[in-house]
């Protein structure tokens, strides 16, 4: 039973953390390398919450709002001269995620800094007690992804994302300010992953290089996934599963390296991951 | 062609770069120390109280009339807590900055990194971090402690007065994190009681959960980890809270600062230590009152990898002012005879280059404090290194 | 004959260069302090792999932060030798064959994981930054093997000393630099710029792309492995950070901070920044990696090409009209044994394809013979270029055969086919960019002539046939001109003789004359009646100017909804019920 809630949960977590790369990469087929400062932003945006002696869960709102706003600022700065050349924008967001992370050094200090929880203690699940958190971020995770294909599907901004998926041209004959779609698609993805910061912020330490520690398992899984999160819940659900199962079974070292050895194995032998129609 | 100038430009740039690597002059002035120093990079939290602790001592010595009549001055670098930026820190330490002595607290990879130059420049090396052991080198003396004297004061306790039988054992698969645990199990077992499960995490590795699932269901009435320090610490002990672990959980990397920082999750944790800023001795509350005086908002909370720093200051100085000169073979020979009381009480580094230490049992107290359980004297460090 | 002019005066300023750095290395020691050896020392070893790095990045596209794995699997493969063996001669020896062998197998299996057919640039990115976590993992969990966290530490290595290390690492150094200028100087290093530009053109020049990649990544892996023995050596300690990921992003900021695509400006620039950071990071930690971060990002946007690129700008410049390669002289080759006259070159029977329940090509049956001039015609959505793919890659038919010259196709790759008699042109013209009209052309003879590792050649050998397009089309006097710089109908009419210049058996066209004016649209009309009335090509056309069709077929095939509705003279169609209704859009025959 445990076993099962530790393959959900973690899961959850993985699609938390990965929801804002995907955003991005699904819509601009761009990568954010600069992913895991945002989710560093996010978690610094609980702690100069906790800071203020506001509410914890304000953090998520404020964190969300930072996160866009920073991000539409690097959409417009550093990623616009960069669609045509995808690799060099690798590049780039990696550089400024080293840019990030020393802004955040100097502000705040290497300092591990505390955060209060948002929730704690445990709950009895079918008579085992279980992390009360880690079955909050299976909701959290349930909310995230309707709340985004209810934005892709419900919305005009999201019909619009749509169409520039499928066919960018195509979009722009249509009328469709396509460089207003990718401009508040990246807010909508690094908003989101400084919300998933905030959500981190339970299960791990607060410091500047926090973030560099997701960046690969959440990059491999949007590989995995395409554009789509319904294909991304499915990954994470295979591949959060086969981590949980390698490191309960085998070691948790091999554990570690679980979800980026299969990710990189799927995908040579289907180039287009999960996503093949 | 085009070509030619490029090429023109590469080569001035060449011969710039020849003009810049001026030599350095070694002057009859002050005694330096260096101190190589994980400014950046995992070590980053803890470096600055580590120079805070060299500072006061090299002011205070200073002002008392130097060591033989020279002034000491620091020179610190940036190793970036691993073996890459150490060989920069050393060879610049060493070799640039000519100083007359290293005394710092380092990552075992930039200690291993810097040996071979501190044997090449051939100068004395006091490595003043806690470490996992059995690092021998003519000129390396330790005076923190190893696994040997600071594994037993917590599995004693837990089998003694807390009843524990099945241990678990939890690390960051890392020297420090294997060596450590690799000892604690010996003497688990020695001790009588049993091993129910041994677990490792890559470093950067932040997902404990099915570590944590192993050692619930393991039956185990105690657990010890070794991690690294700082954020691997952090997280393990957020998420073994969360999942409601609360047999007595003993834990070898943790540090007074940290646990602060980690608030309600910290309290009840186990430690055992040289250094509590609790000790209740006159030297201890001297040296608190001193560096609050001069640094006071500024003050870094002085911890088990700082003290020792301060402790390697007056040694070094104990063993020039034995030696009469700051001439490597003499000073060498004298810091294995020299002692110096200080905050951690009397340290010598006698027993093979390493420290016999007073070791304390501590308990994290809800407001992160750190109240002394047990003490235990002279702790030795056992056979580190038979050869010297 | 053998030289052309420019070529001397390169030679002697590389030479020249590579002497003035060879000197700097030898008196080195003398003019430097101890601290400045010994970092120039470990500078110039990162040098050796910025310049692996450029010219995998830099010159063929390949983004990979994998250099810092197979470093340090060198690295370690020493270092474990040597600590835990021995550091007798013979073991030295051991050591370096390990230091290399080991990397070269890891590179072997990692070019074979990223290059595969169709997998995408991304993914060999992708790859590059999970070997150096593998790698990092295993030596972790390594225990005294490797030593873990700690890493290896006194073991000996070569008696050299300070200096002799110096010497050692800058010889080495610029016998790697000065190789890599060679090597892509000469017409094979072309082929790194060309799979840059356009892999799928390679392909359909009978490269194989991926091939070609898998064997520089293993060559690479062995340089890299090499780079990791001298610094096992050198500084006397290895520690898991050196195969690590970030150190891979390390090595890939050098090389775009100095210029990637030059291999001076990677060495540059990672013997810069290293010795710079050594001199500042111990003063200002934190704010120096935030000046190489800024900077990094800053160069990436506005200056893709690094500071060689700077260098360029703001150094005057000299003559800029001489071509950097210079216009190398057009010689005849030997034609090939042409087709016999009668026998099929192509024969199509049953072919269909879908794209999952959508029937795009259904039960086409289709024959072409030597001499024949087949036109495709049909509207648009009528599926044209998706039969021309099916002709030209084996993976694409869903069912049916395809036979060429006698051979089945299926399965085969596009470098396969071709190398059956196959040439394909395509709609928008897919040259190579970053080549000159003379190098494109090699390219296209490559798969016959292998082209030299080592030097440019001052002839380019073409078949008559492609010699003529040339001439007819006055690109033959702008050999040494950067396709770049080339009209739209320019570049159509250098691709359509990089098709003829394989000798096909079979040429697919897809709609040549598209954008093209009147003028160069009989140019090109004539040139297809030529290689196919007199010379005996086959080839099939696909067109939407019927006219045009009308002037030059032989014959008219007619496409409609995926089936093929008519099929026969020109005549015929052209005054067939079926082509009328279905071009006036009424027909749902």
């Amino acid at each position: 039973m445990t076993l099962l809630l530790d393959m959900v949960t973690t899961a959850a977590i993985l699609f938390i953390v990965a929801a804002g790369l995907l955003a991005i990469f699904g819509v601009l087929k761009i990568i954010n390398f600069a992913h895991g400062a945002w989710l560093t932003i996010g978690a610094y945006c609980a702690v100069a919450t906790a800071g203020l002696g506001l509410n914890p869960w304000l953090a998520l709102p404020i964190a969300f709002a930072v996160g866009a706003i920073l991000g539409g600022i690097t959409e417009l700065v550093i990623v616009r001269p960069l669609y045509r050349r995808p690799l060099d924008a690798i590049l780039a967001t990696w550089g400024l995620g080293i840019v990030i992370g020393q802004l955040i050094t100097l502000w705040f200090g290497r300092d591990v800094q505390f955060t209060p929880n948002l929730l704690s203690g445990t709950v009895d699940v079918f008579g085992v007690g279980y992390s009360l958190y880690r079955l909050f971020a299976v909701a959290a995770a349930l909310v995230i992804g309707l709340a985004f294909t209810f934005l892709l599907e419900g919305t005009r901004l999201g019909l619009s994302a749509q169409a520039v998926i499928m066919n960018e041209m195509l979009a722009r004959a249509l009328g469709i300010d396509t460089a207003r779609v990718r401009l508040a698609t990246f807010m909508v993805g690094t908003g989101l992953a400084a919300l998933a910061g905030v959500l981190l912020t339970p299960l791990t330490s607060v410091d500047p290089n926090m973030g560099v520690a997701w960046l690969i398992g959440s990059f491999m899984l949007v590989m995995v996934a395409g554009s789509s999160f319904s294909t991304l819940a499915i990954a994470c659900l295979v591949f959060g599963g086969a981590q949980v199962l390698v490191s309960t079974f085998v070691s948790p070292i091999f554990g570690g390296i679980t979800v980026a050895v299969l990710c990189a194995l799927v995908l040579r032998i289907s180039p287009k991951g999960f996503a093949r129609a | 062609m085009r070509n030619r100038t490029v090429i023109l430009a590469f080569a001035s740039a060449a011969l710039a770069g020849v003009a810049l690597a001026t030599t350095a002059f070694a002057e009859d002035g002050p005694i330096k120390i260096g101190i190589p120093v994980g400014l950046s990079g995992a070590n980053s939290v803890v470096a600055p109280s580590v120079v805070q602790s060299a500072e006061l001592a090299v002011a205070e010595i200073n002002a008392a009339g130097g060591v033989l009549g020279r002034q000491l001055a620091l020179e610190i670098a940036d190793d970036a807590s691993g073996a890459a930026g150490a060989q920069k820190a050393f060879d610049s330490l060493v070799f640039q900055k000519e100083v007359n002595a290293v005394i710092t607290m380092e990552t075992s990879a930039a200690r291993n990194a810097g040996l071979p130059i501190i044997s090449k420049g051939d100068i004395p090396y006091i490595y003043t971090s806690f470490y996992e052991g059995k690092s021998c080198n003519a000129n390396l003396f330790v005076n923190a402690w190893v696994p040997e004297q600071q594994v037993p004061p917590i599995v004693d306790n837990f089998i003694k007065s807390q009843g524990a039988k099945k241990f678990f054992l939890i690390g960051s698969d890392y020297a420090f994190g294997r060596g450590m645990l690799e000892f604690a199990k010996a003497y688990i077992e020695k001790s009588g009681a049993s091993i129910v499960g041994e677990e490792y995490l890559p470093m950067e590795g932040s997902d404990w959960t099915a570590i944590i699932s192993n050692l619930k269901s393991s039956g185990a009435d105690a657990v010890i980890t070794s991690t690294a320090g700082g954020a691997p610490n952090v997280t393990l002990t957020k998420q073994l809270r969360g999942a409601g672990v609360t047999i007595p959980y003993g834990n070898l990397a943790v540090d007074e600062g940290t646990a602060k920082s980690m608030g309600a999750d910290a309290a009840g944790i186990f430690i055992s230590a040289s250094y509590v800023t609790s000790i209740d001795s006159d030297a201890n509350k001297s040296f608190l009152a001193a560096m609050q005086k001069k640094f006071g908002a500024e003050l870094r909370t002085p911890n088990d990898l700082s003290v020792p720093e301060y402790e390697g200051i007056y040694l070094y100085k104990a063993a020039v002012e034995k030696a009469g000169s700051t001439d490597t073979a003499a000073v060498l020979a004298a810091l294995a005879e020299v002692s110096f009381v200080g905050p951690r009480g009397t340290v010598s580094m006698s027993r093979q280059h390493h420290a016999p230490l007073t070791m304390y049992l501590g308990q994290v107290k809800a407001d992160g404090s750190v109240t002394v359980v047990d003490t235990f004297k002279g702790v030795d460090p056992g056979e580190q290194c038979p050869d010297l | 004959m053998h030289e052309n002019r420019s070529t001397p005066a390169r030679v002697w300023l590389f030479a020249a260069l590579a002497l003035a750095a060879a000197v700097i290395v030898i008196i080195g020691p003398a003019l430097f302090d101890r601290f400045t050896l010994n970092v120039l020392t470990r500078s110039m070893i990162y040098a050796m792999l910025a310049v692996t790095v450029d010219i995998l990045w830099g010159y063929t596209g390949i983004l990979t932060f994998g250099q810092a794995a197979f470093f340090g699997t060198g690295a370690y493969a020493s270092a474990m030798v040597l600590s835990h063996l021995g550091a007798s001669p013979a073991l030295m020896v051991l050591a370096l064959a390990l230091a290399i062998i080991v990397p070269v197998l890891l590179g072997a299996f990692v070019g074979w994981l990223s290059f595969g057919h169709g997998s995408t640039p991304l993914y060999a990115t992708v790859i590059s930054l999970v070997v150096p976590i593998v790698v990092t993992q295993l030596v972790f969990s390594g225990g005294v093997w490797t030593g873990s966290s700690s890493g290896l530490v006194g073991y000996s290595g070569l008696p050299l000393g300070l200096p002799g290390y110096f010497r050692l690492t800058g010889i080495c150094l610029i016998v790697t630099a000065v190789v890599a200028l060679v090597f892509t100087r000469s017409d094979a290093g072309k082929l790194l710029v060309a799979i840059r530009d356009n892999e799928a053109r390679c392909a359909y020049l009978g490269l194989d792309p991926q091939r070609l990649k898998i064997v520089l990544t293993t060559i690479l892996a062995g340089v890299a492995g090499i780079a990791g023995f001298l610094y096992a050596n050198a500084s006397g300690v290895v520690a898991p950070e050196n195969t690590g990921f970030v150190f891979g992003t390390e090595i890939v900021i050098w090389t775009a901070l100095g210029g990637r695509g030059t291999i001076i400006g990677p060495v540059i620039g990672a013997i810069g920044i290293d010795y710079l950071s050594a001199q500042l990071s111990g003063d200002l930690p934190f704010l120096w990696n935030l000046v190489v971060g800024a900077l990094f990002v800053v160069m990436i946007i506005l200056l893709p090409n690094g500071l060689a690129q700077l260098a360029r700008m703001v150094l005057p410049r000299g003559n800029e009209q001489a071509s950097p390669s210079g216009s190398p002289t057009l010689a005849a080759e030997p034609a090939g044994s042409g087709s016999e006259a009668g026998n099929r070159v192509l024969a199509v029977g049953g072919l269909g394809k879908s794209f999952g329940s959508l029937q795009v090509l259904q039960g086409i049956d289709l024959d072409v013979h030597p001499g024949e001039l087949v036109s495709l015609v049909g509207p648009n959505g009528a599926g044209k270029t998706t039969l021309m793919r099916c002709l030209s890659d084996g993976t694409e038919a869903t069912t049916g055969t395809v036979t060429i010259a006698g051979q089945d196709i299926s399965g085969m790759t596009p470098d396969e086919i071709v190398a059956l008699g196959v040439g394909r042109k395509f709609q928008v013209a897919s040259v190579f960019d970053s080549l000159t009209v003379a190098d494109c052309l090699r390219m296209a003879r490559a798969s016959r002539n292998a082209p030299s590792l080592l030097r440019r050649s001052a002839t380019l050998g073409l078949p008559a046939a492609a010699a003529d397009i040339l001439r007819s089309t006055g690109l033959d006097r702008m050999l040494g001109r950067p396709v770049s710089l080339l009209s739209h109908g320019q570049k159509q009419s250098l691709e359509l003789a990089m098709v003829v210049a394989l000798e096909p058996k079979l040429i697919l066209l897809d709609e040549p004359t598209a954008g093209l004016t009147k003028v160069e649209r009989t140019t090109i009309g004539a040139t297809l009646q030529k290689l196919t009335g007199e010379l005996g090509f086959a080839a099939i056309l696909v067109e939407h100017d019927l006219d045009f069709v009308r002037d030059i077929s032989t014959r008219i095939v007619v496409l409609h909804q995926g089936k093929l509705v008519l099929d026969g003279s020109v005549d015929q169609v052209v005054n067939s019920e079926v082509v009328r209704t279905i071009y006036s859009g009424g027909a749902h025959a």
